[in-house]
């Protein structure tokens, strides 16, 4: 016998106006110790499966129909008492977010122990033995410490490892993995994929590994699933989907997974006017004072940087979370004070391109009000010429005109990243920073915005720099790069000098997680 | 639209029908309020009187009708003049952070300290008796809890990316205070709106009732209860329909506040 089983599992949504079906006649299977991946795009109906399984889903506002069988036992028809038997003990599940799904009033040892609380009648002494146990599997160091300390002194993949620790510590038979590794560092992310693994073959657990992330799922499953709009694409095991896809959309969703292959681009001509120089900046935070009367400490995050950007060149900037990324970009924009060196630019009013377009769109406005506020703070320009250079960004950025009228939250998280771009090219600026422009969007989505940015600077000779995370997409879309970490620059070069001959060890573990070839 | 709960609704129609109720007492009353009749002294419920006659022979109806009507006036600028001030006060402290928002939320913690009718009591010694007087010290006590309420939103607002481009779109400070963010907490500031309506009717009959709010001869519903505290027992009525009036009043926009707050998913 299977596993788990699911058979024809609908789920609608009653909440609304009208019912929404979200997933439709799933059916699936995963054996003992079977790791199966689930991809899709976002709202393909990937989380609200996994919720459905866990019998985490409100049953009031939501209709859940068909089977979902834990060795022979279908869950849906368990009482909320059956089903909390089953939660943490037969099924663990661990959550995207690190940073939300621990308690931040609770300690780490506390945590990891709730489901040997609620499950077994271990006492005291043997539950913190388990727990010890526990956090040393996950391969953390300085165990003593963390079990004694809250969530918020640890790093985000700590705490992703702690997840993964409470999760299994009772250890259940099937873990549901819901994108663990989306909110972390490229090189964390590989170093978590092998801990899943591990542990599975060690305990013989089943994974359910929920990603949009194809390569890794690769690296991880046996079996995939893909999903679209509540619907399976296709099943099978994963080498041959990714190596012979069947359907039309597999073949869309892989061939747009970034790779190690740059956009045909037109060589940039030499002599060029620079557009923003940047010469020995550093930057400061300022630091909590520890005593009362203690002098004001500054933390350095940016280290003497420097830099220039060309007219019509994309500039890309790489390096991990919290290595002083953004606060270059604020130091740029002026929107951070605290520094020294020298930044020039010709342009008055820089403009930025977020990596959140959902809450970087002005909720209560529509399209048309965000692409004229800058013109009408700006310039003195009439009405009429306001609505005719909407209309022409709107096409440069190609959306339809009738979204004119349309607010931020009736658009999709693509639209939205394209009205952004079209924000800040209303000034028609010299330069432009995007950061992480496509990271919060499906791989489809990002490939058709980066390809649109390209067309963009192709059209407008305004020059992009770039920040991202992701190497791939710097490689595919910028001239040169520049390697962050630690608020420092430790490598820069053309993107084929970065990628063929990288120089800094830094530099190399980066295109090394990334999944470079050579 | 979201939909709205249906407590909510209850809220609606309860306050509408009494607002209705008061809105046609500003046109039109059965009597004069102020008219007395000695021989309809303390008289009982009947056609002609529909809730009976006070001390005077003044006819109640009318009189709740136009007292009615002087509470929903100062309770409409106490509220205009608390959110208002609130408004401004809590954008630029949320907004602005640092040494602003130390100094004019201390002094916002120094007014919360007292309770509102007393601070109003010490204003209405300062400048005296009538209704702009009310309102005016009522608007005052009100301003910092709408101040309180309104900078939590914008200092949450302020990091926001919206907020960020609306910056670099070239925007002055005043126009990403009122024009960007404001309309973003409107919801917020409609359930604190509702909620200091009711707060200021209710001070405002206290402060009627205490004899300090809005003068005899005209009528409040404060003072009718004051007034009919005497006859407690021999005509009950005096003191009943004033009292039901405020209450649902008071109750109509508790109910639509409440359901604002939680119908929302």
């Amino acid at each position: 016998m299977s596993l788990l089983k699911l058979c024809n599992l609908s789920i609608t949504f009653l909440d609304g106006k009208e019912p929404e079906t979200v997933v439709q006649n799933l059916s699936m299977t995963i054996e003992a110790g079977e790791k199966v991946g689930l991809v899709g795009e976002s709202g393909s109906g990937k989380t609200i499966s996994a919720l459905a399984i866990a019998g985490l889903l409100k049953r009031k506002d939501v209709r859940i129909e068909g089977q979902i069988l834990l060795d022979g036992r279908d869950l849906l028809a368990c009482t909320d008492r059956e089903i909390r038997e089953v939660q943490g003990k037969e099924i663990g599940m661990i959550f995207q977010e690190p940073m939300t799904s621990l308690n931040p009033s609770r300690t780490i040892g506390w945590q990891v122990e709730e489901a040997l609380r609620l499950h077994t009648n271990l006492n005291a002494e043997e539950r913190r033995a388990r727990a010890m146990e526990a956090l040393r599997e996950v391969e953390l160091t300085d165990t003593e410490r963390i079990y004694h300390t809250y969530p918020h002194a640890l790093s985000g993949g700590q705490r992703q490892r702690v997840m993964i620790a409470a999760a299994m510590i009772c250890r259940p038979r099937l873990l549901l993995a819901d994108e663990p590794t989306t909110a972390l560092d490229v090189t964390v992310q590989k170093q978590m994929i092998a801990l899943l693994h591990k542990l599975s073959e060690t305990h013989g657990t089943a994974i359910l590994f929920i990603s949009h992330d194809l390569a890794l799922v690769r690296t991880l499953c046996d079996r995939m699933l893909v999903l679209r709009q509540g619907k399976t694409v296709e099943e099978g095991a994963t080498e041959q989907i990714f190596t012979a896809p069947q359907k039309e959309y597999t073949k869309e969703l892989l061939a747009a997974v970034p790779k190690f292959e740059r956009f045909p681009r037109p060589l940039p001509q030499e002599d060029r006017e620079s557009v923003l120089q940047v010469s020995d900046l550093c930057a400061y935070y300022p630091m909590e004072s520890r005593k009362l009367f203690q002098k004001k400490q500054k933390k350095q995050v940016l280290h003497h940087i420097s830099f220039a950007i060309q007219q019509g060149e994309i500039v890309g900037l790489v390096g991990e979370s919290g290595c002083g990324k953004t606060t270059l970009a604020k130091a740029i924009l002026g929107l951070h004070r605290d520094d020294t060196g020298e930044i020039t630019h010709r342009t008055e009013h820089p403009q930025m391109v977020f990596q959140d377009a959902g809450s970087s769109l002005n909720p209560s406005k529509t399209v048309e009000w965000i692409l004229q506020e800058p013109l009408r703070n700006v310039t003195s320009m009439s009405a009429q010429e306001m609505q005719e250079r909407v209309t022409q960004m709107l096409q440069l950025v190609q959306l339809k005109d009738t979204l004119r009228k349309r607010y931020p939250w009736q658009l999709s998280g693509g639209q939205r990243q394209r009205v952004c771009i079209a924000a800040a090219l209303m000034l028609q600026p010299e330069f432009l920073i995007a950061d992480e422009p496509v990271s919060a969007l499906d791989v489809t989505v990002q490939k058709q915005i980066l390809l649109m940015l390209q067309d963009i600077v192709q059209k407008t000779k305004v020059s992009i720099f770039m920040i991202s995370h992701d190497l791939r997409v710097v490689y595919q879309m910028c001239d040169h790069v520049l390697v962050m970490k630690d608020g420092l620059i430790v490598e820069s070069g053309t993107a084929e000098e970065i990628y063929r001959h990288p120089k800094h060890s830094y530099t190399k573990a980066l295109l090394e997680s990334a999944g470079a070839s050579t | 639209m979201k939909r709205l709960s249906i407590t909510f609704w209850i809220g609606a129609v309860l306050a509408g029908s009494i607002l209705l109720f008061f809105l046609i007492g500003c046109f039109w009353t059965p009597y004069d309020p102020q008219a007395m009749n000695a021989s309809m002294k303390l008289a009982g419920i009947s056609i002609a009187h529909p809730m009976g006659c006070d001390a005077f022979g003044r006819d109640v109806l009318s009189r709740v009708m136009d007292g009615g009507t002087s509470t929903l006036l100062v309770a409409c600028g106490t509220v205009l003049l608390g959110a208002g001030l609130g408004i401004v006060i809590g954008a630029i402290s949320g907004y602005f952070g640092g040494l602003a928002d130390t100094i004019l939320m201390r002094i916002a913690d120094a007014l919360l300290a007292f309770p509102s009718v007393l601070l109003a009591l010490v204003v209405i010694a300062l400048l005296g008796t009538g209704e702009i007087n009310v309102i005016l010290s009522l608007g005052i006590a009100f301003a910092p809890s709408f101040a309180r309420v309104v900078r939590g939103e914008f200092l949450r607002s302020r990091y926001l990316g919206y907020v960020q481009a609306a910056r670099l779109a070239g925007a002055s400070h005043a126009r990403i205070l009122f024009v960007h963010i404001l309309p973003n907490i409107r919801s917020v500031l409609i359930s604190a709106v509702l909620i200091g309506f009711n707060n200021a009717v209710l001070s405002e009959a206290a402060l009627s009732y205490l004899g300090i709010g809005v003068q005899p001869p005209q009528a409040s519903l404060g003072s009718m209860l004051a007034e009919s505290q005497t006859y407690l027992l021999t005509a009950p009525s005096l003191c009943i329909f004033p009292g039901v009036a405020l209450i649902l009043l008071v109750l109509g926009f508790g109910l639509m506040g409440d359901g604002l707050s939680t119908g929302r998913k």
